[in-house]
């Protein structure tokens, strides 16, 4: 078993859906939904949704092996600058290598993180895809 | 407050070590010092980051006390990631200062291959937020790999100049009668390597080993000829890398060089023995631009001429079995400034040495003096 059921369990706000901390002391917002701002330590805050759009602004494509990823690689993951004007670390799916590019719109999209196999959980989370046209 | 000094030094050769289990790397260190000084310590302490993941031990530092036969005395673990090897440092320097015992003994072992390297890739990562980062597939190399892109693109950095980092350290290594990969690379080699993440290839990365090293910190009771006095100990934590406005600069390493600078009685850092955390090329260079030695962007430059830096060829040649890195760092200039090291001399009155964690989550600079 990779994960413990109930740290996931715990965490499936933050792995489900994108929210973020706005400090009502210093103003900052941040990446992901907490009781505390983490620049100010301030417990004075308001958690917000996004909505799960953004653009990436860097990205690398990793060949670093952990267990489980053998199938999975190479992974592309990145920093993406959601459109409420924070930045968040994430992996970027269904897009070949040579399409990846810095500017690209994407969306938050729910996806298998790992799983524990062979007959084990599927851990699902965020990851995000090109943004899909309208 | 009293004084605490650096008065032994022991290192292993850091490699594969595969007929050594952690206490026996453990013993060959303690064993080494006990046999320097005539006598035993008074308290022990054991940094290392992955021993509960990769050896399935908890409480190493009692379990080593118990193997060497020195069950009486206390005994603890650090672990601060990367960082361990400084942390153990500095709390042994404040027992030290503090009158609570006059003989610490510093360990720092790391075991990482007791696996295949997916393991300990897999434990190593762990260093980062489990829940935000981990969980979601960052690791380590990638957030550096970041670092570098954005590098490049903000200063006009080029590929060739960031290979100058692991080109000096290899070229340090050599001379390193403990370090893992003793043989020079070029540019071209380090561009052609294997990519862990790109840019980042292999030869930008620090190796896979197993070591141990022991250091230990003494009062004045014990000052002589070969005593190096630890000035001052100052460490910081930072913010999540996503949460950094500018990730090409070191936040935590910042702080703690704010508050330890002016007790640096010199103008020019660059004349200075140093050692600085460069598990990944682009850190140590960064390294460089936090401490203040270059402008922004302009670090790569100066490499070559820094006659005194990382001399045992750093986390890139030296290795970093993780928690013992901070001591084989203290362990190299010790010996530097006692009686030369990897084939260098060095006359000069101070040495700094630099750690951190992961993407600069916390750093730990120790200043040491020619008593």
């Amino acid at each position: 078993m990779k994960h413990s059921i109930p740290i996931f369990w715990r965490n499936r706000d933050s792995h489900y859906r994108i929210k973020i901390t706005k400090c009502n002391t210093c103003g900052k917002l941040a990446y992901f939904g907490r009781d505390r701002c983490p620049y100010c330590g301030s417990r004075n805050v308001t958690i917000i949704e996004s909505k799960g759009k953004g653009t990436l602004v860097n990205f690398t494509i990793s060949y670093y092996r952990r267990e489980g990823d053998e199938e999975h690689l190479p992974r592309i993951v990145g920093l993406i600058k959601l459109d409420e004007g924070i930045v968040i670390p994430g992996e970027i799916v269904d897009i070949d290598l040579g399409e990846v590019k810095e500017g690209l719109r994407v969306e938050a999209v729910l996806r298998r993180y790992s799983s524990d196999d062979p007959y084990g959980l599927i851990y699902y989370g965020l990851k995000f895809i090109p943004a899909l046209k309208k | 407050m009293g004084k605490a000094f650096i008065s032994a030094a022991c290192m292993t050769k850091i490699g594969r070590h595969y007929k050594l289990g952690i206490k026996n790397l453990i013993q060959e260190v303690a064993t080494c010092i006990e046999e320097r000084i005539g006598s035993r310590p008074d308290y022990l302490i054991v940094a290392s980051t992955l021993s509960a993941l990769q050896t399935h031990q908890l409480d190493i530092a009692t379990i080593a006390a118990q193997y060497l036969g020195w069950s009486n005395i206390p005994s603890t673990r650090v672990e601060t990631g990367e960082t361990s090897g400084i942390a153990a440092l500095e709390l042994a320097q404040y027992i030290v200062k503090s009158g609570a015992a006059s003989k610490v003994l510093v360990i720092g072992v790391e075991k990482m291959t007791e696996y295949p390297s997916n393991k300990v890739n897999t434990d190593y990562a762990k260093i980062l937020d489990y829940d935000t980062e981990y969980v979601r597939n960052l690791t380590p190399p990638n957030y550096a790999a970041l670092v570098m892109k954005e590098y490049m693109k903000k200063y006009g950095a080029t590929r060739d100049d960031i290979a100058e980092w692991p080109v000096k350290m290899h070229a340090n290594a050599v001379n390193n009668p403990y370090a893992q990969l003793r043989f020079p690379v070029s540019k071209e080699g380090v561009r052609n390597a294997m990519i862990i993440s790109e840019p980042i290839t292999l030869l930008d990365a620090f190796p896979v080993g197993d070591g141990a090293a022991a250091v230990l910190v003494t009062d004045e009771s014990a000052r002589s000829k070969d005593t190096i006095e630890i000035v001052a100990i100052t460490s910081a934590s930072a913010p999540s890398l996503y949460l950094r406005e500018n990730i090409t600069e070191l936040p935590a390493t910042k702080v703690a060089w704010a508050s330890l600078k002016r007790k640096l009685e010199v103008q020019r850092l660059n004349e200075v023995a140093l050692q600085v955390h460069d598990s990944y090329s682009i850190y140590g260079i960064l390294a460089l631009e936090a401490l203040g030695m270059s402008d922004r962007g302009k670090a790569c430059s100066i490499i070559p001429s820094l006659e005194y830096l990382n001399v045992g060829g750093g986390l890139k040649a030296r290795g970093h079995p993780i928690g013992a890195t901070g001591v084989y760092q203290v362990a190299e200039t010790y010996e530097l400034m006692i009686e030369g090291f990897a084939g260098k001399q060095y006359s000069g009155e101070y040495a700094l040495i630099h750690s951190m964690s992961g993407p600069d989550y916390n750093a730990r600079l120790a200043l040491l003096r020619r008593w």
